[in-house]
């Protein structure tokens, strides 16, 4: 039976595709990888702080009662995962008991503090371990965490029917898609992502990049006060997790009105090979000083038209 | 050894690997090609292991095992075994050919990692160690897995002889 084993097995591998269509598709990808790698990252921190911006906000419409008391502010730790529950992006919020919200997203591949492991990789072994790193990274204490699947995001933006933002220039850009005209202007589904992504034909590439998702997320954030409600929790109830002891109903009660969000990108060293791999060095001392200014209202304000 | 160099060694193997336990070339090709560019952005990593090839052999097992392919997956098996009934009613019995598809069908009903240990050690002639590192999982639960996947063959092999009256 073995022989015949083997041979239907042949048989079933028999009938792969010519490789050499799978290398045309790789050097396809080959040339587009910058961007993949580096705005993956930006698209991805946008997705999990509009997420908890929305999760919390839908959940007292539907669930809760409003609070006599403004509650106290909390941090949570957003973990942006892909469909293989892999963290992907991972962005430190503060919730103001006003409904504000600061965050600081930390690129995937900084180091955990000398260890040649990448914060990235900690999130699949224990949520717990990634939580206790972020704290030694941030010196921020971090109450709570909450994953969510990123794959959702797109029909989410669609939910509210469009996300409105502002162009102070057309954009168009093949790689990631883009078409946009200039002005003012609703966005959603695909849309969004190219207004996320693009990278190319900006003149402060990434900066320009880490604008749009503050305006994205401002459009955003604008948006769900309105009667959307109910669609967006229902879009987003399967792809979201968070920690065992996270009352999210309580902690919903404090958005009243429009959320304001403030958002910033942790400052990195160069990247340095550790251990066979390579990765991001974090300044201890800048990194914690960078966050607590952050969250005590020193960060940018929300952008108008970007670029 | 360069990642360029490894695509050109190992690329048709690695699709016909994956063609042979997802059962779907599709599927395998999608799982070949993300690997490749995940494994392609952490080529200095892998590129200095021991084993590169079964590094990433395990990649795209561990993406076919994943939770987010198996509906996929379970309706190309099903699908398969309902044309695995009608082969030997349309063909020769005693045809090489038929006797191979229906194989081809029986394993193609097999769960996923079962399948898996089976195309390891059948078309990758892998060592129980080595299929075990693929797996992620120990060197008996190889061996489970494997007898179960041969037990259940034999047994449709026996029926399926008994059925068209030969010796098996």
């Amino acid at each position: 039976m073995n022989d015949l084993i083997r041979q239907a097995i042949e048989a079933e591998a028999g009938e792969r595709v010519d490789s050499r269509t799978v290398l045309a598709n790789l050097h396809k990808a080959k040339k587009r990888k910058p961007l993949g790698l580096i705005v993956g990252v930006a698209t991805l921190t946008a997705a999990a702080a509009a997420a908890a911006v929305i999760i919390p906000t839908t959940i007292k419409k539907t669930d809760a009662a409003p609070a006599a008391q403004p509650p106290a502010a909390q941090n949570v730790l957003l973990i942006g995962t892909d469909p293989d529950h892999r963290s992907d992006a991972l962005v430190l919020a503060r919730f103001e008991g006003d409904g504000s919200v600061a965050v600081v997203s930390l690129p995937r591949d900084v180091y955990v503090g000398s260890s040649p492991d990448r914060i990235n990789s900690l999130y699949m072994e224990d949520p717990r371990r990634l939580t206790d790193a972020v704290e030694q990274m941030t010196g921020a204490r971090i109450d709570h965490w909450a994953a969510v699947n990123m794959a959702a995001f797109g029909q989410v933006a669609a939910a509210v029917g469009g996300v409105e933002v502002c162009l102070n220039a057309p954009a168009k850009d093949e790689y990631s898609g883009t078409d946009l005209p200039a002005g003012k202007q609703k966005i959603a589904g695909d849309q969004v992502l190219g207004f996320l992504r693009q990278r190319h034909g900006l003149q402060n590439g990434d900066l320009d990049r880490t604008k749009r998702q503050q305006a994205f997320l401002a459009g955003l954030a604008a948006k769900i006060s309105g009667d959307q409600a109910l669609m967006i929790a229902r879009q987003v109830k399967d792809t979201i997790q968070v920690d065992e002891g996270f009352d999210v109903v309580e902690f919903a009660a404090r958005f009243q009105g429009p959320v304001k969000i403030r958002t910033a990108t942790l400052p990195v060293q160069p990247e340095v090979e550790r251990g066979g791999t390579f990765g991001l060095g974090v300044d201890p001392a800048q990194a914690k000083q960078f966050v607590a200014d952050q969250f005590s209202g020193k960060g940018p304000a929300e952008p108008g038209c970007v670029d | 050894m360069g990642f360029d160099q490894f695509v050109a060694d190992r690329l048709d193997r690695l699709l016909g690997y994956a063609t042979a336990i997802t059962c779907d070339k599709h599927l395998a090709q999608d799982i070949v090609q993300n690997v490749l560019m995940r494994a392609q952005g952490k080529w200095e990593r892998i590129g200095a292991m021991d084993a590169p090839y079964l590094y990433v052999k395990r990649m795209v097992t561990n993406d076919y095992l994943s939770w987010r392919r198996r509906r996929a997956a379970r309706e190309i098996a099903v699908e398969r075994a309902e044309l695995a009934q009608h082969v030997p009613s349309m063909a020769d019995p005693a045809d090489a050919h038929a006797e191979r598809d229906a194989m081809r069908a029986r394993i193609a009903v097999l769960p996923r990692k079962q399948r898996a240990a089976l195309v390891l050690r059948f078309y990758e002639d892998c060592s129980d160690a080595e299929i075990a590192q693929v797996l992620g999982c120990t060197e008996s639960t190889v061996r489970s897995q494997l007898s179960r996947a041969l037990q259940t063959l034999r047994a449709h092999e026996l029926a399926r002889s008994a059925t068209l009256g030969v010796q098996a």
